[in-house]
């Protein structure tokens, strides 16, 4: 008996792993007009299965409730997961045999670029086009969740996925400190740089920085890097763009500048060995003059107490998690409505009353100061062109890579060339090989 | 079967063999499900990551075979390289300095009378049941650079000696390291402290008769007699350092720079970051193998040269 188990394991590992059929995308039905609700009545009684991230809790508890009274034969049954949790798992999840509906990627190859490899979300050109999302203020958020036919490079091409969400990296200031300082807000990277020294000499801790888990320094450098060359450039480097190359004078330069602020100080001591989220909550707390972060750390700090300025040359932004349809759903046209509902105005404006920044700007009221001046920084930064996204989705391995060789520039251990050399040796491994 | 067989021999053989036999099948009904689970749960994973390794495949896709090139790449890859000296550096850490810590402590608690031994006992062994998370917390919160041990340091004029422990390119290892050894001593000190009790204390009388003091004892009687106990210490604790992986994604995630990357954490990046399982497969092959390998040189090394017991039976123990 324990000899037949065995025999039928061995005989199971013979064929190679994973499927043939999911290659292919399936054929689908495209939509001609919008969704009304009596489309979705002719589904019957459904529900609606989603997966979606812990943090769109607070909104989704607003969105639901009124989309289920819209589309009333549609009950909405979503499984929230914690982010790192969410995309470890959610590319099987697509990949199973009962998919949810819609649920959430993560923008970049290791999650997208998995799902639409494998055929696993409907395409959304249609959609995009029958409901305008390729015009008025979220257009150019849509560039992320486009990708290549053969998920080589994501950018341009076919859409498959839509985030209502909006973030954008900007300088956080504690506002009496500044006072204090004498200093105005700065909004070009010349005069961070020229108040950093002040601060110094004023006692004071210049840029609170934690940088243990290795990505709040990329922050920083990619603020600096887009207003130091064309961010399109940028864009199209982290897509992965053929023939685009990261060893440009303006990364450089930007590493350059970070090995230099580090040297003098300006981040303090240990950087290295403090957290993202204790850095946050020391800036919180009164240490330190500036922070430069996103629109994600805004929850944190308060509009009495702090300020985030806007750089004139545009800051870098991105857009959040896209949410995507099952390639497998069968309720297809629910989730379509669903999709319009979150880019929809009603819900811009409940994202920005929950925290967060929505892709649709234009008519949508901040509540307070600091949010009005987040608004601000992010419609800045589109105007710039500054929402190039984030290095770490131009490969898998970037965020590793590019990290630990920003730690190794600012601590002097290697030159500003050896850096963007590494960080492009890493992204050609990708990008290059046959 | 073994019945039939059986017909004509003497009965009370035939009994025993009756009982023999008997016991063996049920037994092994009794077996089913936790063997089930094993298989299910062990055997089976271990089966298809040996395959995967052979395969370029990324969880969702067909794989294509890739014959023996991840493993290849394995042994390729400088940073693997790197990774692999820093867990060299780590085994002394995390088995070396835990063993002698532990036979050093066992050595002096088994000969000193201390009230509330068993309470201290308990204490030192509290990092070993601790998770690893906790442990990894909490040590990062006592090395920041105002953090409690910076401050002692400047409390006692070592101010100079401060730094980002586990920030600086020169120090996140061995820092890693120490906390690795406080969270193995404890093991190491109950194992040896559980083998101590067995050694005959006819032994010791008689090497104080012979004029033996404390440290002649410890390295005349104890050390010998721990030799089991030392051989098991050195496998667990070897294993954890080879395998090493939420002390460190917990405290550095290889950082700073590439100064304290292991082989594990590229078992990791390449299966959930890279979507690169053969690869991944691969290397954690490769590194059951080399733990194996470790582990069979250890037990080798330590055998107990023949069978020749030198411990009198506790039987014969005389108080």
């Amino acid at each position: 008996m324990i000899g037949a188990v065995i025999a039928g394991l061995t005989l199971a590992s013979c064929a190679a792993p994973g499927s043939g059929t999911t290659g292919a995308s399936a054929e689908q039905d495209d939509i001609t007009a919008k969704v009304t609700p009596a489309d979705v009545a002719e589904l019957g009684d459904i529900t609606l299965k989603m997966w979606a991230d812990q943090a769109e809790e607070p909104l989704m508890e607003k969105v639901v409730p009124a989309f289920e009274d819209e589309y009333p034969n549609v009950t909405v049954d979503i499984t929230y997961k914690s982010f790192d949790d969410l995309i470890a798992t959610v590319v099987n999840a697509g990949a199973s045999a009962s998919p949810p509906d819609v649920f959430q990627g993560n923008i970049g190859y290791a999650v997208d670029g998995a799902l639409v490899e494998a055929g696993l979300v409907r395409s959304l050109d249609d959609v995009a086009e029958i409901y305008g999302w390729t015009t008025g203020t979220g257009a150019s958020t849509l560039a992320p969740a486009m990708w290549s036919d053969d998920a080589s490079s994501f950018g341009t091409g076919t859409l498959y996925g839509m985030s209502p969400i909006s973030e954008v990296q900007g300088i956080y200031y504690n506002t009496a400190k500044l006072e204090a300082l004498g200093l105005d807000a700065p909004t070009t990277i010349e005069e961070l740089a020229a108040d950093l020294p002040i601060a110094l000499g004023a006692g004071e801790q210049p840029i609170m920085l934690g940088n243990s888990d290795q990505y709040a320094g990329t922050h920083i450098f990619s603020d600096i890097a887009a207003a130091e060359q064309d961010p399109a450039s940028i864009a199209e480097w982290i897509g992965g763009a053929p023939g685009s190359t990261f060893e440009t004078e303006g990364n450089a330069e930007a590493a350059s500048i970070m090995a230099d602020w580090a040297s003098k100080g300006y981040f303090g001591d240990g950087y290295d060995g403090l957290g993202n989220q204790d850095a946050i909550s020391r800036f919180a707390g009164g240490d330190g003059v500036f922070f430069v972060g996103g629109s994600w750390n805004g929850a944190s700090l308060t509009s009495e107490e702090f300020g985030m300025s806007s750089l004139i040359t545009g800051g870098v932004g991105a857009t959040a998690s896209p949410w995507h349809i099952s390639s497998k759903s069968e309720n297809s046209l629910a989730a379509i409505a669903w999709l319009d509902m979150l880019h929809s105005p009603e819900v811009g404006q409940q994202i920005l009353d929950t925290g967060r920044l929505p892709v649709i700007t234009d008519s949508v009221t901040a509540t307070d100061p600091l949010q009005e001046q987040t608004l601000t920084v992010l419609k800045d930064t589109i105007a710039a062109g500054g929402q190039v996204g984030y290095y770490d989705w131009s490969t898998t391995d970037m965020l590793t890579s590019m990290g630990g060789a920003l730690q190794e520039v600012m601590a002097g251990r290697t030159t500003p060339e050896e850096f963007t050399a590494t960080v492009q040796a890493t992204w050609a491994a990708t990008h290059e090989t046959p | 079967m073994s019945n039939s067989l059986s017909k004509g021999r003497p009965a009370a053989l035939f009994a025993r063999r009756a009982t023999l036999s008997g016991y063996s099948w049920s037994g092994l009904v009794y077996i089913i499900p936790a063997l089930a689970f094993f298989v299910v749960f062990v055997i089976y994973p271990i089966i298809v990551s040996v395959q995967t390794s052979f395969y370029d495949y990324d969880g969702l896709t067909l794989a294509t075979p890739v014959g023996f090139a991840n493993y290849v790449n394995v042994f390729a890859d400088d940073d693997l390289r790197t990774a692999l000296a820093h867990s060299l550096v780590l085994l002394v850490f995390y088995a070396a300095l835990p063993v002698c810590i532990g036979l050093a402590l066992a050595g002096a608690m088994s000969r000193i009378r201390i009230y509330g031994l068993t309470v201290f006992r308990a204490l030192l062994f509290l990092p070993q049941i601790l998770s690893s998370v906790v442990v990894a917390v909490a040590w990062r919160g006592l090395l920041a650079s105002d953090g409690p041990v910076n401050s002692a340091l400047e409390a006692v004029g070592l101010g100079a000696l401060a730094t980002t422990w586990l920030g600086n390119f020169d120090t996140a290892l061995p820092s890693i390291g120490v906390i690795g050894t406080w969270v193995e001593y404890g093991l190491c000190m109950v194992l040896f402290l559980a083998g101590i009790v067995t050694i005959d204390r006819s032994l010791y009388e008689a090497a104080r008769l012979d004029g033996a003091g404390p440290i002649r004892e410890f390295f005349s009687i104890t050390l010998p007699a721990l030799r089991p106990q030392i051989s098991i210490a050195l496998i667990l604790t070897i294993t954890f350092a080879l395998r090493n992986f939420d002390l460190i994604w917990n405290t550095t995630r290889g950082g700073p720079g590439t100064s304290t990357t292991v082989p594990s954490l590229f078992v990791y990046q390449d299966a959930f970051q890279n979507r690169q399982l053969g690869q991944a497969s691969a290397l954690a092959v490769v590194l059951t193998a080399v733990i194996l390998i470790v582990v069979v040189i250890v037990q080798v090394l330590l055998r107990e040269r023949g069978d020749k017991k030198t411990r009198t039976p506790r039987k014969e123990r005389t108080r």
